[in-house]
């Protein structure tokens, strides 16, 4: 595994140079280019705003905001989730033809998704300021941390599906239904206060829980992220992060075999 | 092979190597698929590799040949960790570099420049490295005013320049190549086969895998020779060539036994095969001659002379090749052609006559030399195929260094 993780240090700039490419071919023959990277998400939260607070009048103040600082970083792990569990199968021509650690491709993949919503938070964050929200130094802090914590627990995630995916294909659209159901399953449109008692064990083992929350209290509410779920979704994104890494290098050796 | 190489370390360690690929004939790849189709998912193994085992010290240059679907592909890709061995183990040393699939990666709506970035990147190189050999692959891929242009305006033989240009700039302690040297027009090649040669003469170990024997027979040291997933025979590739060749020709043969049962095969005192061929044509007589029309197989390396060939057919063929090679004893090749190189169609033979070669000089530095004479089809297949045929002697007034003679004069001011 240690030599693995060096192995793939060593391939730093090929990670560098897809997700470059990655980023770069994903608007390239679009007229805005490279501003649809912001306009996506503006468009987006206009429709939030316009749908809960003209339609579906919701009691939580400033509920647009309330839902975006949540439903970006929700919409990272699930590109992850549904769209990283293809990657080995979309670069099947690279695998099947060319030595490199495999790896590259989940964590290139994953790390494309995180810079793409980097981005996206510049305009969460425009919007929060605009809002009027007064942000906590030490929060703000700590908001780095909150995002290493997904990262983890996507590229985890990601190396298992996308190992899997390669020997049984239909994971990928089991995974948008899964995709779905977690989502309703994670306090992302509602509170957490608001479920009822003795679902509460589930959403405390959802590590998206302890993640959106974080965000929440940083870009919404101002304040120092409750570190208790924090902490229980490290832990988690650990787990999987190491579960993921085994996995993929036991699945690694047949792909070019299968593809 | 020099004694260097043979105390050189091991840097590429097979050993034992087995391999088997499922064939489906129906593979369901999705759940319903293979729930509702569990009957059909019937495969079968096939054990492409057998248990090879071989090495490979460093600075050395090895062929892997084959017929189709021997296993020679499947060792090479071994190699590269694209697949994994079955049982047995593959030890490497050093960084490898394939010229397997070439231009990996490329995008081709970004800059002929950016994709180097990204195809480097692939095998492995640091921004940092990358940097450094850019002026060279540059250079090398001769596409200096199309750089900044989008890969795809560019031709097909520019694009392979391009990806042949990054993958050999690599410098990578292994090489590993299959089947690339038929890159972009004859120039092109050239200048890639005098590259693979001056990479090999830094000490960097190549693998090859071709079809073409004259290739191997050019840069390797040693020809591994793979038949149904095991190996056949290993070692110099001239003395491993003749053999594989022969049995290719015996295969083309397959199903005409009378024609079988004609087979010339001839061992020498060692058991190497000395003469081999189907005998529809035969030479009878060869002699070398000098000027004055005397036999004689000891000359100056300015003196003229002939190869004389008396041969018999069968009957009237057409469509002969004939083909002349010269060695010297340690194995290397001095020079070769025949007939198809030299005048661009192939002759006909009588039922019997004689063949004169006349030889301006062999002007090559003093040693003995042998020659081989072939007659065969165009494609390959022989007619009768005549090793170590007769030695020469070179013997100049002088021993000069170096292995060929040049014709020269001093003039001192």
């Amino acid at each position: 595994m240690l030599k693995t993780l060096k192995e793939i240090w060593e391939y730093r700039t090929m990670i560098q140079s897809l997700v470059h490419k990655d980023l770069r071919g994903r608007y390239q023959a679009s007229v805005l280019g490279f501003l649809w990277t912001f306009i996506v998400p503006l468009c987006q939260l206009l429709v939030y705003t316009v749908v809960f607070s003209i339609i579906l009048r919701s009691t939580v103040e400033k509920f647009y905001l309330y839902l975006f600082v949540a439903l970006i970083p929700w919409n990272f792990f699930a590109s992850c989730l549904t769209g990283g569990s293809s990657c080995i199968i979309q670069q099947q021509s690279l695998v099947n033809k060319i030595y490199f650690p495999r790896e590259v491709i989940p964590v290139a993949y994953v790390t494309s998704s995180f810079v793409n919503m980097l981005y996206c938070e510049i305009v969460v964050f425009a919007v929060a300021l605009f809002s009027g929200v007064q942000f906590n130094l030490l929060g703000l802090l700590c908001l780095p941390l909150v995002m290493a914590v997904e990262y983890i627990l996507a590229l985890g995630i990601t190396m298992i599906m996308c190992s899997v995916d390669v020997y049984f294909r239909d994971l990928e659209h089991i995974l948008g239904i899964i995709s779905m159901a977690w989502m309703f399953m994670t306090p992302i449109m509602y509170d957490l206060s608001i479920v009822p008692e003795r679902l509460l064990p589930i959403f405390k083992l959802n590590p998206m829980t302890g993640i959106v929350t974080a965000y929440r209290d940083i870009l919404y509410a101002g304040s120092i992220p409750e570190m208790g779920n924090l902490a229980i979704s490290f832990g988690m994104g650990l787990f999987f992060l190491i579960l993921g890494f085994l996995v993929f290098g036991k699945l690694k050796r047949r792909f070019s075999e299968v593809m | 092979m020099s004694t260097e190489k043979n105390n050189a370390p091991v840097v590429i360690d097979v050993r034992n190597v087995k391999k088997k690929f499922r064939i489906y004939k129906d593979r369901g790849n999705t759940l319903k698929e293979r729930l509702l189709f569990a009957a059909r998912r019937k495969h079968e193994d096939h054990q492409v590799l057998k248990g090879i085992s071989f090495q490979v010290r460093k600075g050395e240059a090895v062929g892997l040949i084959g017929e189709n679907g021997c296993g020679k592909s499947t060792t090479l890709k071994l190699l590269t960790k694209i697949l994994y061995p079955d049982a047995g183990t593959i030890r490497m040393t050093g960084r490898v570099s394939s010229l397997i699939e070439l231009g990996a990666g490329f995008h081709p709506d970004l800059s002929g420049l950016e994709n180097i970035y990204t195809n480097a990147s692939i095998f492995g190189l640091s921004r940092k490295e990358i940097d450094e050999r850019l002026e060279e692959i540059i250079a090398f891929s001769e596409l200096e005013e199309f750089i900044d242009n989008p890969v795809r305006t560019y031709s097909s033989g520019m694009y392979m320049r391009l990806a042949f240009a990054v993958a050999i700039n690599v410098d990578a302690d292994i090489l590993l190549i299959d089947e690339i040297l038929a890159v972009g027009d004859a120039a092109f090649q050239a200048k890639c086969f005098r590259k693979l040669q001056e990479i090999k003469g830094k000490g960097t170990t190549i693998v090859i895998v071709s079809h073409a024997m004259s290739q191997i027979e050019n840069i390797c040291d040693r020809s591994i020779w793979i038949e149904d997933g095991v190996i056949r025979l290993e070692g110099l590739p001239r003395d491993v060539h003749p053999v594989y060749m022969e049995q290719m020709s015996k295969k083309n043969l397959h199903g005409q036994d009378e024609q079988k049962d004609k087979l010339v095969v001839e061992k020498d005192e060692e058991g190497k095969l000395k003469r081999w061929g189907s005998g529809e044509a035969k030479m009878t007589d060869v002699s070398v001659i000098d000027a004055e029309g005397k036999k004689r197989y000891e000359y100056s390396p300015w003196e003229p002379f002939t190869v004389h060939i008396d041969y018999e057919a069968q009957k009237e063929l057409k469509d002969v090749v004939i083909g002349l090679a010269i060695y010297r004893n340690d194995g290397t090749m001095v020079y070769g052609t025949n007939t198809l190189i030299d005048t661009a169609k192939p002759v006909d033979l009588k039922e019997k006559g004689s063949i004169d070669l006349k030889v301006e000089n062999l002007p090559v530095s003093n040693g003995t030399y042998v020659v081989d004479l072939a007659l065969h089809k165009p494609d390959g297949f022989n007619y009768d195929f005549w090793r170590n045929i007769c030695r020469l002697e070179i013997a100049g007034k002088v021993q000069t260094p170096g292995e060929i003679a040049l014709s020269h004069s001093w003039s001192i001011r």
